[in-house]
């Protein structure tokens, strides 16, 4: 797209711009080329890194092809057995999200360059939420694992970490765009700090923010369900397993169930975002 | 003439940039008086405002209002004193997503310290006394709407009844009328100088329009480079002072 419309430039300002219009296209046109031919050259390092041979791909369609048939028909038997670990997959989700709301909020006021206290608090503050959102919740999970065992607990916490680095971050680039107004006004009614807060930024700020917390539910539900392959239990752990067993016809009946986890995850945040907003 | 409500003295504000933007202003606002200041843009009359107000601190001079020496209290004191100045800003301000009267309810909080009005709650008692505060801007009607849904005119009103909700003995209004259309502006003003006459509370007001100035005010103040030029009741004020203030000098305010 933006080479095209950098590639038609020349043409157009060249009959009419005259001798100081002149330069300028032609050093854009040969910048274009040059853009195009190292995003051509990215492309193609990447396409030799990651080893693409698409030529696999024919060979093992008879593999897929079999996969596919040892996995039909999905074997309802062991669904009883998998509703619990559906359960823990979702609260999992559910718990992750309610407690890093209650500490996303404060952190984030303290993160906001508007409603910071003070500029040491506001970059230890930052740092801090920087660091809980760049390590994926994957590499948490396994750090929460070795800490305190297998089971559903460390997958929580991963998420808790996790989403307390993405809302903390949602959240104060939230407030940090909200209208000072109401602020300066309630300051000069004499209100307290506090006050003003609860007052002004939280009814302003709320209804986005608890968007951003719906959203990071539906988001925490589905990597939730990818924990579980590290051992921090849920309908992950069962799938793990299964396919360790070569059930396959196990793996496509916690497939369908994985699918309507996250499509009615999905489907309430949005009906719910859409109810706020 | 009764006691001055708010005195400046010999004010000087000189910011740390080194721009002079007040230079020995006195005034004095008594109570029921509705006081117009004029001048073009950067003649010190928002610096002034802000220093009675406390939000910024004097290089020199005083402010007395109701008697404390503002300028020279800070924090808890500061809070208290500026309790007796409601201000209005050139936007009403509001918390959009709250009702009207919520708004209004929350120019009482300096007066409620409780936790849990601390923490969101609003003072419910307070209620009654707020409906009284929309009553005087005339818009009862629209107490349970939401503040986001007002016109201009109707919500530079509502920061209005927000700041009577404070109690204030007087009301600073920075150039209230600016985003406003003729009409609401007019209403506006009519509506401040009711205050003043009808409820005896001191108003100090910026504006950019003299019309208005000449039409609402019971004295007019004339501020260019940071002093003032002249005080005088609106039937004084001569076109060429007026027009005066608007010219622009070649010297810099820069000492």
């Amino acid at each position: 797209m933006n080479g095209i419309a950098i590639k038609t430039a020349p043409g157009h300002g060249a009959p009419g711009a005259g001798s100081r219009g002149d330069g300028r296209p032609r050093r854009r046109s040969a910048l274009a080329f040059v853009m195009i031919f190292l995003g051509i050259a990215l492309f193609i390092q990447a396409a030799i890194v990651v080893q693409a041979r698409p030529q696999d791909l024919v060979t093992g369609a008879a593999g897929i092809a079999d996969i596919l048939h040892r996995s039909w028909p999905p074997d309802f038997a062991g669904l009883p057995d998998a509703l619990w670990p559906a359960l823990q997959t979702i609260d999992m989700g559910i718990f992750g999200t309610v407690v890093a709301l209650v500490f996303a909020l404060p952190l984030a006021l303290l993160a906001a360059r508007n409603t910071t206290p003070a500029r040491p608090v506001y970059y230890a503050t930052r740092v801090l939420i920087a660091l809980a959102r760049v390590v994926p919740d994957l590499v948490w999970a396994l750090i929460f694992v070795t800490a305190v065992g297998l089971g559903p607990f460390p997958g929580a916490l991963a998420i808790v970490v996790h989403s307390l680095g993405m809302m903390g971050r949602l959240f104060s680039e939230v407030i940090e765009d909200m209208d000072m107004g109401p602020v300066e006004a309630l300051t000069m009614t004499g209100a307290s700090r506090l006050a003003v807060f609860s007052h002004a930024v939280v009814p302003s700020v709320l209804p986005s923010l608890l968007g951003i917390t719906l959203y990071r539910l539906d988001e925490n539900i589905r990597s939730s369900l990818i924990l579980g392959f590290v051992g921090a239990g849920g309908i992950g752990f069962q799938l793990l397993t299964a396919m360790n067993l070569f059930q396959y016809r196990t793996v496509s009946m916690l497939l369908i169930i994985t699918f309507i986890i996250v499509m009615g995850a999905e489907r309430i945040s949005a009906w719910l975002r859409a109810r706020i907003a | 003439m009764s006691a001055p409500l708010i005195a400046v003295s010999g004010l000087a504000m000189r910011y740390p940039t080194g721009r002079v933007a007040l230079t020995d202003t006195s005034l004095a606002l008594a109570p029921g008086e509705l006081v117009v200041i004029l001048g073009a843009n950067g003649c010190g009359k928002s610096t002034m405002l802000r220093c009675i107000a406390g939000m910024l601190k004097p290089t020199g001079g005083s402010v007395q209002v109701a008697g404390r020496r503002i300028s020279s209290l800070a924090g808890r004191e500061l809070a208290e004193a500026r309790m007796a100045l409601g201000m209005v800003f050139q936007n009403a301000h509001l918390v959009r997503r709250r009702s009207v009267v919520a708004n209004v309810i929350s120019g009482t909080l300096g007066r409620h310290r409780g936790l849990a009005i601390t923490l969101g709650r609003l003072p419910e008692s307070e209620r009654p006394f707020a409906m009284t505060c929309l009553n005087q801007v005339g818009l009862t009607a629209f107490a349970e709407q939401r503040a986001g849904t007002l016109s201009g005119g109707q919500a530079q009103r509502v920061s209005v009844a927000r700041a009577l909700a404070q109690r204030p003995l007087a009301l600073l209004a920075d150039e209230p009328v600016a985003s406003l259309d003729p009409d609401a502006a007019q209403e506006l003003m009519g509506l401040l100088r009711r205050l003043a006459h009808d409820d005896g509370l001191g108003v100090l007001c910026v504006l950019h329009q003299p019309e208005l100035a000449r039409r609402f005010a019971d004295r007019i103040l004339g501020m260019k480079d940071g002093r003032i030029q002249f005080d005088t009741k609106p039937a004084e004020v001569k076109e060429t002072e007026v027009a005066g203030l608007y010219v622009k000098t070649t010297e810099t305010l820069a000492a």
